[in-house]
């Protein structure tokens, strides 16, 4: 066992862990995080990305133990209980969403995304979202109504309308 | 699936990293970003004793190294997009780097660990192979070089010694009249190619006079055409053939038949490819003049 401290949703924590222990059931059965999904577990579908330091990170391919000493937000640091960021009532509005397993991943892959889009402050074409979100895999949506949420929110960053 | 056991290792130096991988022998193995190594792990098709990681070293410089762009062992594959040499010196690199995973995959994921794992469709190997680059390895007893073209063993296999480590890749850069690109063709985006192909060309009054290609698809490690290189030389930017010299390549390989493709379209993939490659290669060399 090794012991590694994480400061996860702005909360610090000691804890050991075994070395083969994944950042993604870690956050799950340590630290209650229900909302980091698994799906593969091998970093084909995107449903357990986190930021790790700020980058975005499968959590699917991470020790927890590499960890020691790192920040990471998880879903659950976005838009409180209700899910009140912009980009998360854009995946309401939309239909971006039906089963919900995805979503997680989804919305945490493009936060850093959208930031930086409204940061630039441009409006990304739809090919440039498709390209941004290539890596996490939904079998509900058929994608188009999350590259809707994603013009949106990055639209209502932006100041734009609807 | 979750991995076997092991122990972990966190490397304070490359030294450190280096003496603990020479312990541990074939049972040890490096980590970095993990992208490929993990998968295995839990799919328990590695498994490693020890992991040495090496995320906290600073090996991830890019730098002109004398008449070589040297890159560092643990530069992410993000960090080419803005890199001013890899765009004015590399263009079928940065055009393979588009094709590596996804945007996450391409943050965290290695050189050093694309290449050690050597999958027989990633990108970073072919590109390495296409620019006759050299793979710096060192271990306790010291370092050395090995060209990209003798690295590549088989599929998932190099020339690495156990308790040796990927510490760079040497890229020669081309002379200034030069040109290139690269194009992939995969089931969907960010996963693994079916086919590839990288073309590198030095050119001079409209003409090729030397070139380069490796294709990925073909065979279980990334090969050259040398009958096609040979075939371009002399060939003008403006019709380089490119259609006949996919034809050439296309006789000369015998691809694997699996349930992604048959041979016989593999076969007609890589033809296309290449003629595609090459046109595009032209392309950007007229349009730059």
């Amino acid at each position: 066992m090794i012991d590694i401290t994480l400061e996860v949703n702005g909360k610090t924590k000691t804890l050991s862990v075994e070395p083969r222990h994944l950042l993604a059931d870690v956050l799950r059965q340590e630290f209650g995080l229900s909302g980091v999904h698994i799906g593969c577990a091998h970093g084909a579908c995107g449903c357990c990305t986190v930021h790790l330091d700020e980058t975005p990170r499968l959590s699917c391919l991470t020790f927890a133990a590499q960890c020691d000493g790192s920040e990471i937000r998880t879903v659950e640091s976005i838009g409180g209980p209700t899910a009140e960021h912009a980009l998360q009532q854009a995946f309401r509005s939309e239909h971006g969403l039906q089963c919900g397993y995805c979503t997680p991943g989804f919305i945490m892959t493009l936060m850093p995304f959208i930031e930086e889009m409204v940061e630039q402050k441009r409006l990304p074409d739809d090919d440039e979202i498709r390209e941004a979100m290539s890596g996490n895999i939904c079998r509900c949506t058929g994608y188009h109504g999350i590259v809707a949420a994603v013009r949106k929110a990055v639209n209502l960053g932006l100041g734009g309308g609807i | 699936m979750r991995p076997a056991s092991f122990e972990y290792h966190r490397a304070t130096s490359l030294e450190h990293a280096l003496e603990l991988l020479g312990e541990f022998g074939e049972n040890g193995r490096p980590i970095a970003g993990g992208q490929s190594l993990v998968p295995m792990m839990n799919f328990r098709l590695a498994r490693p004793g020890h992991l040495v990681d090496i995320n906290r070293l600073p090996l991830d410089a890019i730098e002109i190294a004398g008449p070589v762009l040297r890159i560092g062992a643990l530069t992410r594959h993000i960090a080419y997009f803005d890199n001013p040499w890899i765009a004015r010196h590399f263009p079928a690199f940065l055009d393979a780097v588009h094709y590596i995973g996804h945007p996450t995959i391409r943050r965290n994921g290695s050189i050093g660990g694309s290449i050690s794992h050597a999958d027989p469709t990633a990108e970073l190997p072919a590109i390495s192979v296409l620019y006759d680059a050299d793979i710096v390895a060192r271990s306790v007893t010291g370092e050395r070089r090995i060209k990209a073209q003798e690295f590549f063993l088989s599929a998932y296999v190099t020339a690495l010694e156990p308790g040796e480590m990927v510490v760079a890749v040497e890229f020669p850069i081309p002379p200034a009249a030069s040109t290139g690109s690269f194009i992939e063709l995969g089931e969907r985006s960010g996963d693994f190619a079916t086919a590839s192909i990288g073309i590198s060309l030095e050119h001079g009054g409209g003409k090729i006079v030397r070139a380069a290609m490796v294709c990925c698809g073909a065979d279980l490690f990334p090969m050259r055409a040398p009958e096609v290189e040979d075939f371009l030389v002399g060939k003008p930017l403006v019709n380089p053939s490119g259609a006949e010299a996919g034809c050439i390549f296309a006789a000369s390989i015998d691809p694997v038949d699996d349930h992604i493709a048959s041979a016989d379209y593999r076969r007609g993939l890589i033809a296309e490819l290449t003629h595609r490659a090459i046109e595009a290669a032209c392309t950007r060399a007229l349009d730059k003049s």
